[in-house]
């Protein structure tokens, strides 16, 4: 019996035998083009490339504390980003008619024979690096085309040594258990798309390859973060009893998927997904959401060697506009620091991002950027029920400011002749303390609000969760977070408009009962989430939660 | 145009990180750079070219760089080389 750690993707568990996935052979055909394929076929190299890059950067973000694998990375951006290289592919392709995967293996060979005919071993294994950004970059370009999965049921746990967003989404329509990889990160989009699933999943597993062989026996607790390989009876034993009440938890859920989230007494609760990427959307659909109350924009600009187009946005918003229509997709406007748009934005270096140019400040700097994005969802509202909302809101002088924006926005389509939908819904994320302080004016100015409890609780508290010191101090229910969101909750009200909690808040069973109690009309919660929170509405009495939420506060009140 | 012949002084020679530091900062600067190495002669802005010259401890390399900010990029490879690249 080998256990072994790694970081969790997914909790759940998952028990079966190994099938691992070897690093394909990858089979390159010598294809060759016609003279009219030229241009798509350098724009397809040029996608495929910079899809890569992306993959990388994701990579070294995650990697900050291995600063080897992480240099090794950054040589490889650099290697597909290379002058010479970029060229000479294009040059190949539209001089000697050859598909680009040709091209590319062309290339990467020459090189890697280069370094294999050197003297000195030192610089020769280098090869290495370049043999890994080809495989890299082909496996990308071939994926769509090739099923390299084969056999697999549902006792296989897949063991790989990466997996790209796309395979996953394969190997989950097999049905498979579990999935475990040597490399990847918890934050890359494979992992993402596992999690919407509920698919048990580990990665950055060492020395996972060595220690597997085809057909063991596998444990993968993706609670605890680690893999069981050939575990003893006992550990079978302990781990079966799990996995038995898991699928009883997952058939109980299963019966409620039709059924609409509403309290015991019949309080109806809105009840929406947060997406982080467009791939997300087929669980949105699969597990019934009543739309998206969560839209995040952020992978747009992310790592973006330039902005993306109000074309290339509208395009996004539209297809997941469509798919949800006639329910609505809560869009939000560009939420990240000014430190992640580094490559885009001169930001000069900020002491403090937290407190910087961030969410809407961003916005209302780059008013051009901003208009891009309001243009692009204004469009997509004629496609089905889109709200757009803003971020790091902290008074209603920004909301009044974003909405003369936005109307700027409309008169400029109309002279453009492009169609859009002007009847939006506006709203404000309620995340910084002196937001919810004063809701009642903001929520004059707005359709809805939507508390976004991870940095309202950050906020208040003064508390960086992820910094491990000071954890402790990271409570959710603390009073004066508690205060906020009732305050914020009664004065949407008080202005008859709805709230939605969308944090983390709302994914966490435990706090459910408290924010029906406290009024919440709507939660937003990860697709993975969906059926866990739905089951635990259906068991809440709304006048009950009222009493209890007022129970908690004469409790936490007195404790002075 | 500037030409200037330097000698690698860090043990490792140029292996991977150290390309990767000289093609990130040539990057930066407009001025075309190259590198000689013996009767090679590569585009100093190509990771692929600088690894290519396996140039080892104690080699000679000329850089020239040509362009409005040329004295700048030069200074910034020297001061590099000089740095053993942090490596010791």
């Amino acid at each position: 019996m080998i256990i072994l750690k790694g970081a969790s993707v997914s909790t759940g568990i998952a028990i079966g035998k190994a099938k691992i996935i070897e690093k394909e052979v990858l089979q390159i055909t010598r294809k060759s083009i016609k003279d009219h394929e030229i241009e798509t076929e350098i724009e397809k190299f040029e996608k495929s490339v910079s899809h890569v890059l992306n993959d990388i950067d994701l990579l070294i973000k995650d990697l900050a504390q291995s600063k080897d694998h992480a240099d090794i990375l950054t040589t490889h951006k650099m290697i597909l980003i290379d002058p010479e290289f970029t060229s000479k592919i294009k040059r190949s392709i539209s001089e000697e008619l050859m598909s680009m995967e040709h091209a590319i293996s062309e290339h990467f060979n020459e090189i890697v024979d280069i370094f294999n005919n050197m003297k000195d071993d030192f610089f020769s294994q280098r090869s290495s690096d370049y043999e890994d950004v080809a495989y890299r970059l082909l496996s990308h370009i071939l994926d769509k085309s090739t099923d390299r999965f084969g056999n697999l049921d549902e006792n296989s746990v897949l063991i790989m040594e990466d997996i790209s967003p796309s395979s996953v989404t394969k190997v989950f329509a097999k049905n498979i258990c579990g999935l475990c990889t040597e490399k990847g990160s918890k934050n890359a989009h494979s992992s993402i798309i596992a999690r919407s699933m509920n698919l048990p999943m580990l990665v950055a597993v060492h020395g996972l390859l060595e220690n597997v062989k085809e057909n063991d026996n596998i444990i993968i607790d993706g609670n605890a973060g680690k893999i069981v390989i050939s575990p003893d009876k006992k550990t079978i034993g302990k781990y079966s009893k799990i996995l038995e009440q898991q699928k009883k938890e997952i058939h109980k859920l299963k019966k409620i998927l039709n059924i609409k989230a509403e309290t015991s007494d019949g309080k109806k609760i809105k009840l929406m997904s947060n997406i982080e990427i467009p791939e997300e959307i087929d669980q949105v659909i699969k597990n019934r959401s009543e739309g998206i109350g969560l839209f995040r924009t952020e992978f747009l600009f992310m790592d973006a060697d330039e902005f993306p187009t109000e074309e290339q946005q509208y395009q996004i918003y539209r297809k997941i506009t469509e798919r949800c229509a006639p329910e609505p997709v809560v869009i939000r406007t560009i939420d990240v620091g000014g430190d992640k748009l580094s490559k885009l934005l001169n930001i000069g270096h900020e002491l403090n991002p937290n407190l910087g140019c961030r969410g809407i400040r961003i916005s209302l700097e780059y008013v051009s950027v901003f208009k891009t994005q309001i243009k692009a969802i204004l469009r997509a509202n004629t496609k089905g029920n889109v709200k757009m909302m803003f971020p790091m809101i902290s008074c209603v002088s920004e909301v009044l400011k974003a909405k003369k924006i936005i109307e700027e926005c409309k008169s400029e389509l109309k002279e453009q002749n492009i169609s859009f939908n002007p009847a939006i819904g506006i709203g404000a994320m309620i995340e910084i303390p002196s937001a919810a302080i004063t809701s009642d004016d903001i929520a004059k100015e707005c359709d809805f609000l939507s508390i976004g409890t991870n940095d309202l609780v950050q906020y208040t508290l003064a508390v960086d969760r992820d910094n491990e010191t000071v954890s402790d101090y990271y409570q959710p229910s603390h009073l004066s977070v508690l205060r906020l969101i009732k305050m914020t909750i009664e004065n949407a009200h008080s202005h008859n408009i709805k709230v939605a909690v969308c944090g983390e808040m709302a994914s966490e069973k435990k706090y459910i009962q408290l924010l029906i109690g406290l009024g919440i009309d709507e939660l937003s919660v990860s697709p993975g989430r969906l059926l866990v929170i739905k089951n635990e509405i259906l068991q809440i009495d709304s006048g009950k939660a009222e009493e209890l939420a007022g129970k908690i506060f004469s409790a936490l009140e007195g404790e002075k | 145009m500037i030409r200037k012949t330097i000698e690698i002084v860090n043990k490792l020679g140029m292996h991977a990180r150290p390309a990767t530091m000289i093609v990130k900062a040539a990057t930066k600067y407009r001025s075309d750079f190259r590198i000689i190495k013996d009767d090679m002669e590569i585009n100093g802005k190509s990771i692929m070219g600088v690894m290519t010259l396996a140039a080892e401890f104690g080699s000679e390399l000329d850089l020239i760089a040509d362009g409005p900010d040329e004295e700048y990029l030069i200074k910034e490879i020297t001061e590099l080389f000089a740095s053993k690249f942090g490596e010791e």
